[in-house]
């Protein structure tokens, strides 16, 4: 609560200065174009004689023609020298001697300077583009990064999808080598149930067997005996005689 | 309007970046097109405050700024306009002196 508070007499604070954007904000009003274009860096303004601009020449061009401009400042000139309004004391001597070198190293010097000067201009202005250069093209970088990024994010999806389908079929293997385990076991138990039952009854019918023949030689007598045998001798006679 | 505000006609939505050279407010017919009878009607409609002489003197400075100073490559013309500006004030101002060095006395 208490930083809440703090936060909005923060804000409370800011808002003092930043009046100007609120109030342009605040009114209605759409971006005039036409009437306000945004101002533009242009070339500059035209003089004559090193330093009038030909706005005032051009001036005096319809009225007076093109001599009309340079007429009237020989005339004022002259008008102000007659006079002595303007007054050739020791220091306009001073001046025309200053004149003179400035013509002569304007003449001499100014072609070569303003060549160097140029070219100074031209690498501070790239110097100063330079950075937003860069700035633009590693903002593109990133901006070509991220979407290989993204790309290579959806190919992981695609892996993923192939891992888990791996998966699931290691699953069925494995679900398929547990049933036929089960089917081995159960198999096998029930062959050891078929051998078992198969011995059981082997065995029982042998010993059944054993105990009737037993029994029943236990039952001849030694009359029964005799008799057979006397009936054999005489079933072979019988034969004998016959053939 | 403090020191240091924008003027109140400016409106950054409709105006867009500021032009220090340029006047936001309502304008009148330009100087150049007044007729000499209608020349006292535009001196009255003027607004003769301290604030709004100085700023129109500052306009004046940065449109003299934009176009002889400010562009890319300039030549030596805003110094020689420098020069010139600073010799005829220095002049005017030093008259009552200059004028003990005339040299004839009848003209």
């Amino acid at each position: 609560m208490l930083s809440r508070l703090a936060l909005r007499s923060a804000a409370a604070r800011q808002l003092a200065p930043t009046s100007l954007v609120v109030r342009g904000s605040a009114s209605s009003g759409v971006r005039d174009e036409v009437n306000f274009p945004r101002p533009v860096r242009g070339e500059p303004g035209k003089v004559r004689l090193g330093f009038v601009p030909e706005e005032w020449f051009q001036f005096f061009h319809s009225k007076t023609g093109v001599t009309g401009p340079y007429t009237f400042g020989v005339g004022l000139i002259t008008y102000l020298c007659s006079k002595e309004i303007f007054v050739m004391e020791h220091e306009y001597y001073t001046g025309l001697s200053l004149f003179l070198m400035v013509y002569i190293a304007m003449k001499k010097l100014a072609p070569n300077v303003a060549a160097w000067l140029d070219k100074e201009v031209e690498t501070v202005e790239k110097e100063w583009n330079q950075g937003r250069e860069d700035t633009l093209s590693t903002l593109e970088k990133a901006i070509a990064d991220e979407k290989k990024a993204q790309w290579r994010a959806e190919g992981q999806e695609m892996l993923i999808q192939a891992k888990k389908e791996n998966v699931l079929l290691q699953l069925e293997a494995a679900y398929r080598e547990r049933a036929m385990q089960v089917y081995n076991e159960v198999k096998k138990r029930l062959d050891y149930q078929l051998e078992k039952s198969n011995v059981e009854r082997r065995l029982a019918q042998k010993h059944m067997v054993d105990w009737i023949v037993t029994n029943v030689t236990k039952a001849i007598t030694p009359d029964q005996e005799k008799q057979a045998l006397d009936r054999c001798i005489a079933d072979l006679s019988a034969l004998a005689v016959k053939n | 309007m403090a020191f240091g505000d924008y003027p109140k006609e400016y409106n950054p939505a409709v105006h867009g970046p500021y032009d220090p050279a340029r006047y936001y407010g309502k304008p009148d017919t330009p100087f150049g097109q007044v007729k000499i009878n209608e020349l006292g009607g535009w001196f009255a409609r003027r607004n003769k405050t301290p604030s709004a002489i100085i700023g129109a003197c500052s306009r004046a400075w940065w449109r003299w700024q934009h176009k002889y100073v400010q562009p890319k490559k300039v030549g030596m013309a805003p110094f020689f306009q420098l020069l010139a500006g600073s010799m005829t004030f220095f002049y005017v101002i030093n008259y009552g002196k200059m004028k003990h060095h005339r040299n004839y006395k009848y003209h």
